[in-house]
């Protein structure tokens, strides 16, 4: 196993090198006037902006851009300075300003989702075409049902004209202020886990080994936390780490909605302003937090269910 | 081949609503009948479609979606106002519904009836393109990725790749180069999104590929195609099933975040999402803008859900007769 | 069951949406009576009395201590350097953190900031500045650094013509205007060493040699006529040039430390208005050496210094900013809030709702808001919807004269239509604007009508006429606020007849095809340009031309402009000192610097006789007013002949300007009004209101204003 975790991470580390020059070469693609403001292209002239261009190395070769990206990435771990979203400010501070409050954020919604939506399913499955069913479905489909953009507005409307929250999030009344924006959050997610948490009880609960515990005489009690709810949960084990690494990227429209300064929009403001070195360490940045979820999420489901080999040693003859 | 399920009395009674007695009686020894051969005409997806439509509610919400889509095509037609040649007059803005404009009428005066319903047809179209594409690329390359062991590298270092690089990226970098039309929104949203169904096939391939009936069937030397279709896959019909069931609303929903961005489809096509996105404007003041798009997303959503959720039950093989 | 439970659902969803709509509506009007008859509170004493005299027109009202306004997500500021900055985004906040040697006041004048006299004696050639002793450098928490002294705009300016230090941000007016500075920027800039592609053909290769002898050879010459050794200098030698070779060669001197005099290239009458704008700030040399170079180009709120009116105390990226009221602010006379609070929105429509939860002391109010407050007499802003003053912005329909399609061939088509001159007197007698001005304001569209090229109240004639009055009165144009006062059908349908005639002959096919770009995440642009799709076919007619609305991602420039993709763009210009020559010297015919007519018009690339002839006239006689430095007046009325000529050969055809409508806590004939500049959005002197002013209060605050000018 221990093997297999280095092995592991050697690879997704490769992968994310990978991912980060696959973007960069991409990123090439676009002609160089995006690097400047609509300001600079009226101001400057033609001079004025080859100059710019070769001070700031694009007029290089991508893969020549590539390497000295990744020179200064490996060698002195700098991923260069930001250049339109804060003009010259380092680029790993732009990022550790603002993962931590979308970090903390995505957490509480992430912690609140699993407490509600688990023992929502659960409950869903056991009482299967009961009331409590309909009523859980009826929160799946409304949640399902009506778009993000127009739910997240009724959450705002309802939330300030009648319990008079703040609708803008705000660091110097960070509890009121992030209220909406965590049930915004949370609101999805909740639904989700409830929706597969039932799934896969319901598919459980019709296999044989639940008869079997059934004529052996145990409780439906024992059953489902005993027998059904270890199995079902494996599927859904398997996705945790990466939602949980996930809440570090943050939520493009609810961040932009309750104008929380997080990560989730930053990474379209920084393509559409080309701010070049943004780009590539918010893709690395993502990189790694999406293989090493779902590497987690994979380590996390051998534990939870002995049977599912990673290593692939005996067993298959194949 | 199937065998019915040993259910408790209790439960056939409910079932068949007989008493016990009605249910069990004694039957006369024939010795002709003793030697025939018990058969059934068992048909996988014949009983699938007969265990879906004892599902009324789901039945009843398919009718309501097909004819919710037909009637798009004829309330184009009836419409008084053709969606082409729409004339912006402010002075008629914000007309709520009457005879005259059945919908009411938008910011700018025009007709909301043809809009509506012209966006409705947009969008079932791109949902339902979106969801084929989806599911057949999806299920194939998670049925591979899940059984054959040395493809499992391959095709997990693929998702990685194109998992961590975010959609936005590739979605700015298609509508700056390629443009913004309906079949390339679709290709894009495909493109982008098989590999989600993928990974849950290829999950629960992985869970069944190693139980004992599949070392059995290995052992007795089926090959790799007929083991994945006829041993693994009626097992993830259901979840098959439910996840094209949302990705349908999930389409529309992207489609929606895409258009707030302006990458989403291109100004002369519209889609619930875009009705939608523009009515958040106005729909404190004027709810009329938003309920109508906003009715036939819930509606297209509550189908697909239930009979998403029928369907699959039905898919079960557990669950069949 | 299920059935049943979908059909609840989407009623009880439905139910919820009607709620909370009602909900909107029922607190409101029980949260304002206390603001209806301010006036007669008897709590109140009349501070703030505005400039009039006359009690039946002031406006008394208890002022606010804290300011708390809005921007939307995509002004957020890019940078802290004021130097650096080219955008309003970044200027409208830093012009309250630093002042300048002037600024302006509420009717625009020029007023003393740090220099406290200013002037010229040889007609505009040299200018002084004396400045004010006692200014002070204050850090973020507001406490003293060192004195304001002239030499910090020596360094300022050094800074800004540095290359390597600000990568050509706003050199364009300094370079212009100031001895030595183009050469200076040259110098520094250096060249780019020769580098020929492998796969260039001989033309490019030539090109590409002939370019590069040309620019060596210019960077030689400068050398030479300085006594500099020829070499280029690196980056890093660049970053640490002092004042040396500045001082040397560019026309900036401070022989103490409270006198500036600025050497000018040609007699510049307007160069004191110059003084206003950013490109000749000051920047503190203690500063740069605190923080170095690439520090200081990155300065943040914390560690940088100011000397205006606030410091920012807290700044979160995307979120908030706080400006406080700076302790040592030089004008001790002034008002000024105790915070300014500046709240990042995602859209007019959160703002708005922020409004009527009572975070916000302004809303500007889009169409449909200000639609329904307007028509719904029981609205709690009913009474409260006050029409702002307008932007300093002069809109104008730019034609193309080089439109391409999307292979990058010219499209013909139109490219031959547009320079018949009575194909666009068609579109310039015909276009009635009334329905696309009423996008912006429905209830008085005229007010944003416009019929000059420059914008209203920039410079007037020594007895007080506005200079684009004049213009129009040559114009035959008399606005009386009913309709579109340029519009004559009758002409409009002759000039049609005889555009289609002769252009048929030169086998142009009709109806026109016209691309008109918008951006496609706005939904207001697609509207506007809906509006505009009917009005061209209601004006002009579906047989002569056809609107095609096309849409861009993010850049105008990038995606439509460069590739000259668009047959008119709708773009306006705000002044950047005030002189007509700043808006006609955008449109003149052969001159690299005249923005308008190089980058959108692509007027070099005319090919019809005709055309260049008018454009050739035109540019004669913007030059000709130009040289007169002595008469203003003469100047002027030069000025207002050459831009009668243009319009009426329709080279550019004027839109609109701006005036929004507003509920607001701030009088704004009280506000710097800087018709150039960046002095506009200073929060000093404001004259503000605890409850929101009504219509009618702001009707008399206009007239009070209006007789303060007639005075």
């Amino acid at each position: 196993m221990f093997k297999y975790t280095i092995k592991r991470v050697l690879q997704s580390l490769g992968t994310v090198l990978i991912v980060v020059s696959i973007v960069s070469l991409l990123l090439s693609l676009m002609p160089t006037d995006y690097f400047f403001t609509e300001e600079q292209l009226i101001k400057l002239t033609d001079k004025q902006k080859e100059d710019q261009l070769a001070a700031a190395g694009l007029l290089d070769s991508p893969i020549v851009q590539l390497f000295r990206f990744l020179e200064n990435l490996i060698l002195k771990f700098d991923l260069g300075t930001s250049r339109r979203i804060q003009a010259g400010v380092p680029v790993i501070k732009v990022i550790g300003d603002k993962f931590a409050i979308s970090m903390r954020l995505g957490c509480i919604a992430l912690v609140i989702s699993l407490i509600l939506g688990v023992p929502m399913g659960i409950l869903q499955a056991r009482h299967k075409d009961h009331l409590f069913d309909h009523i859980g479905a009826a929160y799946t489909i409304f949640v399902n049902a009506v778009p993000r953009l127009v739910s997240y507005s009724l959450v705002l409307v309802i939330g300030v004209k009648l319990f008079g929250l703040p609708s803008m999030y705000s660091t110097r009344h960070a509890v009121r202020s992030s209220i909406l924006p965590i049930i915004c959050l949370a609101m999805g997610s909740t639904a989700s886990y409830a929706l597969w948490m039932r799934r896969y009880m319901v598919d459980e609960l019709t296999k044989d080994y639940i008869k079997l515990a059934r004529i052996k005489g145990l409780s439906t009690r024992q059953i489902m936390f005993k027998h059904v709810l270890r199995n079902a949960f494996v599927p859904m084990v398997q996705n945790l780490p990466t939602s949980f690494m996930l809440t570090i990227g943050g939520s493009l429209l609810v961040e932009r909605f309750f104008s929380i300064p997080g990560m989730g929009p930053l990474l379209t403001d920084s393509i559409t302003r080309y701010d070049l070195n943004m780009v590539r360490g918010l893709v690395l940045l993502y990189a790694l937090l999406g293989i090493f979820g779902l590497f987690l999420g994979d380590v996390l489901m051998t534990v939870c269910d002995p049977r599912i080999r990673l290593t692939g040693k005996g067993g298959d003859t194949r | 081949m199937e065998t019915k399920a040993v259910n408790t009395t209790a439960e056939l009674e409910k079932e068949l609503g007989m008493s016990e007695q009605e249910l069990f009686s004694f039957v006369e020894y024939h010795a002709e009948d003793a030697e025939r051969i018990g058969y059934s005409e068992y048909s996988y997806w014949k009983s699938v479609f007969r265990n879906f439509l004892k599902n009324k509610a789901a039945v009843v919400m398919i009718i309501v979606f097909f004819a919710i889509f037909i009637f798009s095509f004829v309330a184009l037609w009836i419409g008084k106002y053709d969606y082409q040649h729409l004339i912006p007059d402010t002075n008629l803005c914000f007309q709520s519904p009457n005879s005259e404009y059945w919908f009411g009428t938008d910011n700018l005066g025009r007709d909301y009836w043809c809009q509506v319903w012209y966006a409705t047809q947009t969008s079932i179209k791109l949902a339902a393109i979106v969801a084929l594409g989806e599911c057949l690329m999806g299920v194939t390359i998670g049925c591979i990725w899940g059984y054959v062991r040395k493809a499992d590298r391959f095709f997990t270092e693929l998702y990685n790749i194109f998992d961590s690089v975010p959609t936005m990226i590739y979605m700015t970098l298609i509508a700056l180069f390629i443009g913004q039309t309906f079949w390339i929104m679709c290709a894009s949203i495909i493109l982008f999104h098989w590999m989600y169904m993928a990974k849950n096939v290829r999950n629960l391939v992985f869970m069944y590929r190693d139980r004992e009936y599949n070392l059995a069937s290995r052992c007795l030397g089926t090959n790799l195609f007929r083991i994945l279709t006829k041993n693994i896959l009626p097992y993830l019909i259901s979840v098959i099933i439910l996840r094209v069931a949302l990705s349908i609303p999930s389409t529309i929903a992207l489609e929606t975040t895409l258009s707030y961005l302006g990458l989403g489809l291109d100004v002369n096509t519209p889609s619930l999402g875009i009705l939608l996105r523009n009515s958040r404007t106005f729909f404190l003041d004027y709810p009329y803008l938003l309920i109508f798009p906003a009715v036939i997303v819930s509606l297209v959503t509550i189908t697909f859900y239930l009979a998403g959720n029928a369907f699959s039950d039905a898919a079960d093989p557990r669950n069949h007769v | 069951m299920k059935k049943l439970l979908a059909i609840l659902l989407t009623v009880c969803f439905m139910l919820g949406v009607f709620a909370a709509c009602t909900n909107d509506n029922t607190p409101a009007n029980t949260n304002e009576p206390a603001s209806n008859n301010n006036n007669e509170n008897p709590g109140q004493t009349q501070t703030n009395t505005p400039v009039s005299e006359g009690l039946d027109l002031s406006v008394s009202k208890e002022p606010k201590k804290d300011w708390v306004t809005y921007l939307t997500l995509a002004n957020e500021m890019e940078t802290f350097n004021i130097l650096y900055s080219q955008n309003n985004k970044e200027l409208r906040v830093l012009t309250s953190c630093i002042d300048g040697l002037l600024s302006n006041d509420n009717r625009g004048n020029l007023v003393p900031a740090i220099a406290e006299t200013w002037g010229t004696e040889d007609g505009g050639k040299t200018w002084t500045f004396n400045l004010r002793k006692g200014v002070q450098w204050v850090n973020m928490n507001g406490e003293p650094m060192q004195e304001v002294k002239a030499e910090d705009w020596l360094v300022g300016l050094e800074w800004v013509l540095n290359f390597y230090k600000n990568e050509a941000a706003n050199t364009s007016m300094p370079t212009e205007m100031i001895e030595g500075a183009a050469d200076y920027y040259a110098y520094v800039a250096g060249y780019q060493d020769l580098e020929i592609p492998a796969d260039a053909d001989a033309a490019t290769k030539e090109k590409l040699t002939k370019n590069y002898e040309d620019a060596k050879a210019k960077f030689e010459a400068i050398c030479e006529k300085y006594d500099l050794e020829p070499v280029r200098l690196t980056a890093d030698e660049a970053k640490s040039m002092d004042l040396t070779v500045f001082k040397q060669m560019v026309g900036i001197e401070a022989p103490d430390d409270y006198t500036l005099i600025y050497h000018c290239v040609a007699e510049l009458p307007y160069f004191a208005t110059v003084a206003t704008y950013n490109c000749l700030y000051p920047a503190p040399q203690a500063l740069i050496d605190q923080l170095g170079v690439d520090g200081f180009y990155a300065c943040t709120n914390e560690n940088m210094w100011y000397n205006g009116c606030y410091t920012i105390t807290h700044y979160i990226n995307g979120n908030e900013k706080v400006l406080t009221k700076n302790p040592l602010y030089w004008d001790t006379d002034c008002t000024l809030f105790d915070t300014v609070t500046y709240k990042m929105v995602e859209s007019g429509d959160v703002a708005f709702q922020m409004f009527q939860a009572g975070e916000l002391d302004y809303i500007e109010l889009t169409e449909s808001n200000l639609r329904t407050i307007y028509n719904s007499e029981s609205n709690e802003f009913h009474d409260y919807i006050v029409e702002a003053r307008p932007t300093k912005y002069s809109y104008q329909l730019h034609l193309c004269w080089d439109k391409r399609d999307e292979n990058g061939d010219p499209d013909v088509n139109w490219n031959t239509a547009i320079a018949n001159e009575n194909f666009r007197l068609a579109w310039y007698y015909g276009l009635d604007a009334t329905a696309y001005l009423a996008r912006t304001n429905f209830i008085y569209p005229q007010h944003c009508a416009n019929y000059c090229y420059t914008m209203s109240n920039l410079v007037s004639f020594s007895d007080g006429t506005d200079y684009t009055d004049r213009v129009m009165e040559k114009l035959g144009i008399s606005p009386n606020g009913e309709n579109y006062a340029r519009v004559d059908a009758a002409k409009a349908a002759d000039y049609k007849a005889k555009a289609m005639e002769e252009l048929t002959a030169q086998g142009v096919t009709f109806p026109v095809v016209v691309d008109y770009y918008i951006q496609g995440s706005s939904q207001t642009a697609l509207d506007t340009a809906n509006v505009l799709k009917q009005m061209f076919s209601d004006c002009l007619g579906d047989d002569f031309v056809t609107l095609n609305i096309k849409t861009y991602i993010s850049s105008v420039n990038k995606e439509v402009r460069n590739p000259q993709l668009a047959s008119f763009y709708i773009n306006g210009w705000g002044a950047d000192y005030a002189d007509p020559q700043n808006y006609l010297g955008q449109e003149t015919y052969g001159m690299d610097n005249a923005y308008y007519s190089v980058s959108y018009s692509k007027a070099n690339n005319i090919t019809d006789e005709n055309l260049i002839a008018v454009y050739e006239e035109f540019t004669n006689m913007v030059n000709a007013a130009n040289a007169i430095v002595d008469d203003m007046d003469a100047r002027y009325e030069a000025y207002a002949e050459a831009e009668k000529y243009m319009l009426e050969h329709a080279l550019v055809i004027p839109w609109y300007k701006n005036v929004l409508w507003q509920v607001t806590h701030v009088n704004d004939y009280s506000k710097i009004y800087a018709p150039y500049g960046i002095q506009g959005e200073k929060f000093k002197n404001w004259e503000t209101s605890v409850d929101a002013y009504t219509t009618e209060d702001y009707a008399k605050l206009a007239e009070a204003y209006a007789a303060g000018a007639a005075k």
